[in-house]
């Protein structure tokens, strides 16, 4: 499909040759997170590389931290063709979007080490066949649990229930679960991990299931956890991570639902009254599915018009390479992306949370549908999810409508079941 | 100005056709600068929304549709909905604010120490940032710390707290109280300035008559005051069928997508999903909207405002 991308790349690079005065370094431009921590080892890992190839020169720039924002950015650039920047940090949820538009190369002639990487993390990241980004480093939807109230994690949602049920009654917490309920892609990351859990998928090849007994299931479940058994307040319908973080970090919930970040920030004895009283465990199972987790998280891939791909992998390579791996797990607490490195003591040494706890997280994710029309789908989605969790509408009829309208848009994307190939 | 043109015979003829070339000429840059400005983004929307336009589907073109988009805006139920909630809000907050606007504004006419401090310290709602006041207003109504539910269960009005912005009816409470809160400043305003131009002499007279003060509100003020109330309602309600920085920092349309005014689903449309065509057309229609409203308001209540007096 990106036959026509690629057949341009070496006329390009002929070009960048001609035009970059003899001898000089090739520029690389890699907008990206500046700030805080993150920034700081960012721009330490990029000034080594640089020492490293003298022929390169790495022009960082900032963009906003906001993922739509971020989002909005990179497709007004890409649509036009732009040849800067030419490296992009994607959410794992872009990269099918991007590669479908012919925006990003496919990384196979760069011969990526895939198979050192997690799987789910290459499905996310692979359309129609070819790797579109390399995965950088990886989120994952936990259950925190308080070690203080109980002696093990749940392994279903029933054994959830009634732990949260037990800590209520004993007047320990005010709310069972906290979790991400506001109309957004979070509530959707959320859903996917009921849903995984009672057996259910949202798409299977081009056609939407997420109507299905088990999705009814899925939802009904969670509405009766806010409603009947009160286990998550309803004002959880307006929250976000950070909120569901305040909420848990107080001692006043007995479970969370959450990503890895908040992990080393709850650990500050002098913010939080949780401090050394949590663990992580996958999100539980029920009947009829396994235990899921929602996977996230950060990928490298390279503009189709850069000028210079070669020096753009040079640098994607480097990043993504174990020792700059363990040195973002160790200052930001970020997962790697290498299977490996869970095994390395170096890890175990790093990462705040258990190395083996966040291993069996992540051999759980599951990638959110790959589909370059995602970020659409997803929005149908939430507000019927939304509507469904606030009493609007009963959850078999809210993901009857969503399905209904997923389907559509993918039909008219000429993505939907038995459509011909649509993206070239 | 002459009231009919010069005959031909007449000496001054040639010279007024000079003057009147001249004075293309000279009014040219302003007029190029309302096309360029003004048509031309308007022009291309339209033109845009004939056509399927989809940013995040590059493969699928930018051919020509027709109506098609607003076929798809008719039968769009998320369209047509934000339709009602952009009408309810505009015809709610609007009454209120008016009404309100109105006893503002005669308290602030009348005589009194302090009234030049008590007009000034009204508007400062008014000067606030719109997204700041949201954030004001959504975090006094916030389900868990937020003071109005401290303040109704205290007084007795709820038996516990409520979650505002997960009820379909409640979510609104707070974003229209806002609204009222933000804009009633202005609207006091408009009409004080209005009530000042009003003759004196006029309620002497009506004194003298013997009209009370109802008769002489109704009346008296109320009529001449009818250009303000205007001035006031064409502000209100086009900026009300506009709304969105409020709606989108208190609720974001939900719970669900049940306060979702029109302008932010067209947002939504446009720069969230990048449907440029849709978007354009749903822009097309709330312009459509919006134009035939300032019309019908010129129209019915307009009359004598617009003619130059005798």
């Amino acid at each position: 499909m990106s036959l026509r991308a690629v057949s341009w790349v070496p006329v390009l690079l002929v070009l960048a040759c001609h035009a970059a005065p003899a001898g000089g370094p090739v520029t690389v431009i890699f907008p990206s997170s500046t700030l805080g921590a993150e920034g700081e080892v960012l721009r330490r890992q990029v000034a080594r590389f640089m020492k490293e190839r003298p022929d390169i020169r790495v022009e960082q720039r900032s963009t906003p931290d906001a993922a739509d924002q971020r989002h909005q950015l990179y497709v007004q650039w890409l649509n036009a063709h732009a040849g800067e920047p030419d490296i992009l940090q994607l959410d794992a949820i872009w990269t099918p979007e991007f590669a479908a538009a012919e925006w990003i190369l496919p990384l196979d002639r760069f011969r990526p080490p895939v198979d050192s990487f997690f799987p789910a993390t290459i499905a996310a990241n692979s359309w129609r066949g070819h790797l579109y980004a390399l995965p950088w480093f990886v989120d994952v939807g936990m259950l925190y649990w308080r070690t203080d109230l109980m002696d093990s994690p749940p392994a279903t949602f029933d054994e959830l229930e009634r732990d949260a049920e037990r800590a209520r009654a004993e007047k320990r917490v005010r709310y069972g679960l906290v979790l991400q309920g506001a109309r957004y892609e979070g509530l959707v990351a959320v859903f996917s991990e009921y849903l995984g859990a009672h057996g259910g998928r949202i798409l299977e090849g081009g056609k939407v299931t997420v109507a299905s007994p088990a999705g009814v299931a899925a939802l009904t479940a969670m509405r009766r956890e806010i409603y009947e058994q009160g286990i998550i307040p309803p004002v959880a319908l307006t929250w976000h991570e950070e909120e569901a973080r305040f909420a848990f970090q107080n001692g006043e919930a007995a479970f969370m639902r959450n990503w890895p970040y908040p992990y080393a920030l709850m650990n500050d004895s002098s913010a939080s009254r949780v401090a050394g009283k949590y663990a992580v465990a996958p999100m539980p199972g029920a009947e009829g599915g396994h235990p899921t987790a929602a996977l996230g998280g950060a990928q490298l891939a390279i503009n189709a018009n850069s000028p210079h791909p070669d020096a753009a992998w040079a640098l994607v390579e480097y990043l993504t390479r174990p020792e700059q791996m363990l040195e973002r797990a160790r200052v930001v607490g970020q997962f790697p992306t290498r299977r490996a490195l869970y095994d390395d003591p170096r890890l175990r040494d790093a990462l705040q949370v258990p190395a083996a706890e966040a291993r069996a997280v992540i051999e759980r994710a599951v990638p959110r549908p790959v589909t370059p029309v995602y970020t659409q789908l997803s929005e149908l989605l939430q507000v019927q999810l939304h509507r469904a969790l606030t009493r609007q509408v009963e959850p078999a009829a809210a993901l009857r409508v969503a399905a209904g309208a997923m389907q559509k848009l993918l039909d008219r994307a000429g993505l939907g079941a038995g459509a011909p190939v649509a993206a070239r | 100005m002459r009231g009919r043109p010069l005959p031909r015979g007449d000496p001054g003829y040639g010279v007024e056709r000079r003057e009147a070339r001249l004075a293309w000429w000279l009014v040219s840059p302003a007029l190029a600068a309302i096309v360029l400005v003004a048509l031309f983004p308007l022009v291309w929307t339209v033109w845009e929304s004939l056509h399927l336009h989809d940013l995040r589907m590059p493969w699928l073109g930018q051919p020509f549709i027709g109506l098609g988009n607003y076929l798809e805006a008719v039968g769009d139920e998320r369209f047509r909905a934000a339709m009602g909630h952009t009408l309810f809000f505009a015809v709610v907050s609007v009454t209120l604010e008016l009404a309100l606007g109105t006893m503002l504004a005669l308290a602030m006419n009348r005589a009194f120490r302090g009234r030049g401090l008590m007009r000034a310290s009204v508007l400062v709602p008014w000067a606030m940032p719109t997204v700041v006041s949201g954030l004001l207003w959504k975090f006094m109504f916030d389900g868990d710390a937020g003071i109005a539910n401290a303040a109704l269960v205290k007084v007795g009005v709820l038996d516990q707290p409520l979650v505002w912005f997960i009820r379909t009816g409640f979510a609104w409470v707070p974003v229209i109280l806002a609204d009222v809160w933000k804009t009633t400043p202005f609207v006091a305003l408009l009409l004080l300035a209005g009530l000042q131009n009003i003759d004196a002499s006029l309620y002497e007279a009506a004194r003298i008559d013997g009209a009370s003060a109802w008769r002489q509100f109704r009346f008296v003020t109320l009529p001449l005051l009818r250009p303000a109330i205007l001035v006031a309602l064409i502000f209100r309600t086009l900026d009300a069928f506009r709304v969105f920085d409020l709606i989108y920092v208190m609720t974001g349309g939900g719970p669900g997508t049940s306060t979702e005014p029109i302008a932010l689903y067209t947002f939504n449309s446009l720069l969230q999903y990048l449907r440029f065509g849709y978007g354009s057309a749903l822009s097309v229609i709330v312009f459509v909207v919006t134009f035939a409203l300032a019309l019908v308001y010129i129209r019915y209540l307009g009359a004598g405002l617009t003619e130059t007096k005798a």
